[in-house]
């Protein structure tokens, strides 16, 4: 059925019944959720959210993939990956390197659009399922290759507690520990 | 006589005592009680948690202490373009005059510990409530003072809005001194007892009460002077550090002075503790019955913040004199029939 | 002092010299400047001009939160844009993108597969919702009720768990591609979008008792701002604003994209033109768009799942990332879309933003960047009704104006 255009009236409400009625509704409901508040807030350094497992979080490169092809450097609509020149062993003669191109990026300007992740043509690049690192300094958000293959700490996990946000019917949101306790 | 007895006299003298050690300290307390439970109730209401941090075991209380701290030793930014005298002196006259009723108002029955000779007491409700309508002018000064437009037509609204709902608040807390044919808070109190409480005899004259206090002292959602999308703080817009916080603590010990005044004339006051002897039973615990409720009612009146919206100023200057004020009046009306029938 | 240096038709600075206003003031008019930094304001400046409480004169004074965004879109390629074109209105980002995409697909004459057409649909109707919310949050604020800004931002936050799981990310989605969309339904999606919708319907309804039937709120709203048929046709008003005034227009039935057509709602309209109207439009409009989220939902998860990019992209797929939208829904690109060229000629792409309609004009020489990006969003269009509704309101009027016309000046500005 095709959508169509629905002219529809206002909803009156006036008289002496009406707004004292509604005023009690009002003052109801404030008093029904000042009871139950069904909250869901995080206590978040307490407590953190476990991100799906699709979550575009941090990127990083899995190097014995990467081909090189720079796909992931021209794609990047926020340049923050850039291609270096790094010497590897040559594949045939061992004694002998030679140059060959990986991917290093600059946290500073990522956007998390996860665009590298998808063109990379031998998904030589992942995420994963945190974003929420903080740096001390500019400097320690350029990721050098080394960086860039090992996935950062995540010290938010090993203070708080895992929790997971599930679409409830009656609660919006409902807040459920991640994993089982331990023990 | 020793030192320390004089000391001591001095302290315990009763308008002294009432004024600077139950009125300035107490009410500051409460004013933090209310600032802590307005946040919590709303961030209850709203699905929030709202203060935690700063104390999780006390659900947040020490937010309003670090509050209060932080705008003790802010730095006080005093705009070239302000007029600098009543600048600064209006907060400081408004919050004095604003803590100045706690001096003429009784908290017991028990002569000994009433504030004012007891000559002097038979005008204390007319003597308080006239000192409460005038830290309303200082708001007007200090929005006039600071010489900025949202400042001035702060000040401006701050008028219209006290000249119709000061007046109620008068007249609607006179309805129980009508009733009962007396300016005596503690005459009025004890004709309530245990059970003629005015808030059943007179229940409109309460209900005017309760608009007119959350109107004249802009509690939240009717703080239209304050009102902050149009006019970004009202009359406080260039103020900073203590001066703003004397400014709104002000507020809030208005909200409290006519919270013990409701407590006393519609809430039975006292009751049901008859004040004895003694200081204990004489002073500490009527007092604090009254104090409690004097606290019920400014939590009741801060819980509205987060059910109503703002009304538009003219919209409650419109409520004031086509629905509040005939409530009033029907409030006295009925008080003149109650004293007509000799119920007390 | 500065009292002693004012003089008439201006004021004398610090050096001496004379500085007049660049207007005129009327001798009793009250020149107040509402912005931009000032809490009720949002990034522009509204200049009133007041005798006594009545506002007398407005001028939205707008672009402070400019951000080159034509420019930029034609210097980075042809998908690269996207993301970038989603930083105008964010909590919009599917929206706002989609008639940029709409106009490359045009000129690279390809067609999204159906599949991708209902995902697409899906999440523009889940940023509309999340739109709408936080129009109602600002609104909210503006006239003092705290209680329907926190509910609408933690009612929001539902959908952008919804939308989270869709896409992977909170609000900059980067959704559709020129010829498809990103990812496919994880497999507990439909269970999930079914409770947000049922949870939100039952919400409206508490919506309704704190906020839109609170005697309060109802007599901040009745008969403000009103905007007549004619003005809001005359000034080019577009959106839900237009529709609270009796014009029934809407792309999606002017000019249907995606899967549109083929879907069962209505386009609310009301005639009465005033900001109740307008608040109520956008309930309405969220009621259909959960109906909307229902049929998708139902219909992506009876279908069996296909390619949700275009045959012709498909068709140069290596087995590897036809393994990969088969295992994990997602969709990869090739590493030609970094540079690819598009055929020259222009296009126009429209689509119903959250705010209303917001047309690209997108135009190609051929080259691997496009030529001319113009783009006319919602709020653009809907700025100049600040000029023409507020005068004769009272001061107090104007939050309720402001934030019933739902005006984001990060999209207006660009």
């Amino acid at each position: 059925m095709p959508p169509k255009v629905a002219v529809k009236p206002l909803p009156k409400r006036g008289g002496l019944l009406a707004g004292v009625s509604d005023n009690l509704a009002a003052l109801m409901i404030g008093i029904k959720y000042f009871l139950n508040p069904k909250r869901f807030s995080i206590y978040y350094p307490k407590e953190y959210p476990e991100l799906r497992k699709g979550y575009r979080g941090f990127i990083i490169l899995n190097k014995q993939k990467c081909i090189s092809c720079a796909a992931c450097a021209r794609i990047c609509p926020s340049a923050a990956m850039k291609m270096i020149r790094v010497p590897v062993p040559h594949p045939k003669e061992p004694e002998k390197t030679v140059m060959k191109q990986f991917p290093v990026i600059n946290y500073q300007r990522c956007i998390f659009c996860g665009y590298c992740v998808d063109i990379c043509p031998t998904e030589a690049l992942y995420h994963v399922n945190y974003h929420d690192i903080v740096y001390e300094n500019l400097a320690e958000m350029f990721w050098d290759l080394d960086t860039f293959q090992k996935e950062p700490e995540y010290p938010t996990a090993e203070e708080g507690i895992p929790v997971r946000l599930m679409i409830h019917e009656e609660y919006g949101l409902l807040k459920v520990p991640a994993r089982e306790k331990q023990g | 006589m020793s030192v320390l007895d004089t000391v001591a006299s001095l302290i315990f003298y009763p308008p002294i005592w009432q004024l600077l050690i139950l009125g300035f300290g107490g009410a500051l307390v409460v004013a933090m009680v209310a600032v802590w439970f307005e946040r919590k109730a709303a961030a209850r209401v709203q699905r929030r948690i709202g203060p935690y941090w700063a104390s999780p075991r006390l659900g947040g209380l020490m937010h309003l202490m670090a509050d209060m701290l932080r705008y003790a030793f802010q730095q006080v930014v005093i705009p070239r373009t302000v007029d600098f005298w009543p600048f600064i002196a209006a907060p400081i006259f408004g919050m004095a005059l604003s803590i100045l009723p706690f001096a003429v108002t009784p908290l017991t029955s028990n002569p000994n510990f009433w504030p004012l000779p007891p000559a002097l007491m038979e005008y204390s409700l007319l003597v308080a409530l006239a000192i409460t309508t005038l830290p309303p002018i200082f708001i007007i000064v200090s929005g006039w003072a600071a010489n900025n437009p949202f400042t001035i037509i702060g000040g401006v609204r701050e008028a219209f809005i006290i000249l119709s709902y000061e007046l109620i608040a008068i007249l609607s807390l006179f309805a129980p001194a009508v009733a009962v044919g007396s300016l005596n808070i503690v005459d009025i109190v004890q004709a309530q007892g245990l059970v003629k409480w005015f808030i059943v005899l007179n229940p409109l004259a309460f209900l005017a009460a309760i608009l007119a206090v959350a109107m004249s002292t802009s509690a939240f959602p009717f703080e239209i002077p304050e009102s902050e999308p149009e006019v970004v703080a009202g009359p406080f817009t260039e103020y900073s550090g203590i001066l703003y916080a004397l400014n709104m603590g002000g507020a809030y010990m208005r909200r409290f002075v006519f919270g013990l005044l409701i407590s006393l004339m519609f809430l039975g006051g006292w009751y049901p503790i008859v004040p004895g002897e003694g200081f204990i039973l004489g002073y500490a615990l009527p007092s604090l019955v009254v104090v409690v409720k004097a606290v019920v009612v400014v939590l009741a009146i801060s819980f509205l913040r987060a059910i109503y919206g703002r009304y538009r100023l003219d919209q409650a200057l419109d409520m004031a004199w086509r629905l509040v004020l005939p409530l009033t009046l029907a409030g006295i009306l009925l008080a003149l029939v109650e004293a007509y029938l000799g119920i007390f | 002092m500065v009292e002693d240096v004012r003089i008439y038709g201006g004021w004398k600075d610090e050096l001496g010299l004379k500085v007049v206003p660049s207007k005129k003031i009327g001798k009793d008019l009250y020149e107040v400047f509402i912005g931009p930094q000032h809490p009720g304001s949002g990034h522009m400046r509204i200049t009133v001009r007041l005798d006594g409480d009545i506002i007398v004169e407005a001028d939205p004074d707008i672009g402070y939160v400019h951000r080159t965004m034509e420019k930029l879109g034609e210097i980075r390629g042809w998908i690269k844009p996207i993301p970038l074109f989603e930083r105008m209105a964010i909590h919009d980002a599917c929206n706002i993108t989609m008639p940029y995409v709409l106009a490359v697909e045009k000129l690279m004459g390809v067609e999204p597969p159906l599949r991708a057409k209902y995902l697409r649909s899906l999440l523009c109707e889940i940023n509309r919702i999340g739109a709408h919310l936080y129009g109602f949050a600002i609104f909210g604020v503006f006239l003092g009720h705290s209680t329907m800004y926190m509910w609408a931002m933690g009612d929001r936050e539902v959908f952008i768990e919804l939308a989270e799981a869709l896409t992977g990310a909170r609000l900059t989605h980067s959704y559709p591609l020129p010829g498809g969309a990103r990812r496919d339904i994880p497999a507990d999606f439909p269970d999930m979008a079914r409770r947000a919708v049922n949870y939100m319907r039952k919400r409206l309804k508490e919506y309704e008792k704190i906020f839109l039937n609170n005697p309060v709120i109802r007599s901040r709203l009745e008969g403000v701002g009103v905007i007549s048929k004619g003005l809001a046709a005359e000034l080019g008003i577009v959106g839900p604003n237009a529709r609270a005034s009796g014009i029934g227009y809407d792309v999606r039935i002017v000019e249907p994209y995606d899967a549109y057509p083929e879907l069962d709602f209505e386009v609310p309209v009301f005639r009465e033109g005033d900001a109740l109207a307008r608040t109520m439009v956008r309930v309405e409009e969220i009621k259909q768009s959960l109906r909307i989220i229902e049929q998708a939902v139902e219909w992506l998860e009876k279908n069996p799942r296909e390619p949700i990019v275009d045959k012709y992209l498909y068709g140069k797929y290596p087995p590897l990332h036809k393994k990969i939208m088969e295992s994990e829904g997602r969709a990869k690109l090739l590493p030609i879309s970094a540079a690819m060229k598009v055929p020259k000629g222009r296009a126009i792409g429209r689509a119903e933003t959250g705010r209303g309609e917001t047309i690209y004009y997108v135009e190609s020489d051929g080259g691997v960047n496009p030529y001319r990006v113009r783009i006319v969003t919602a709020s653009a269009r809907n700025a100049i009704a600040f000029k023409y509704v507020l005068p004769g309101h009272k001061i107090m009027d104007l939050p309720a104006i402001y934030g019933s016309l739902d005006y984001f000046p990060p999209e207006s500005d660009r």
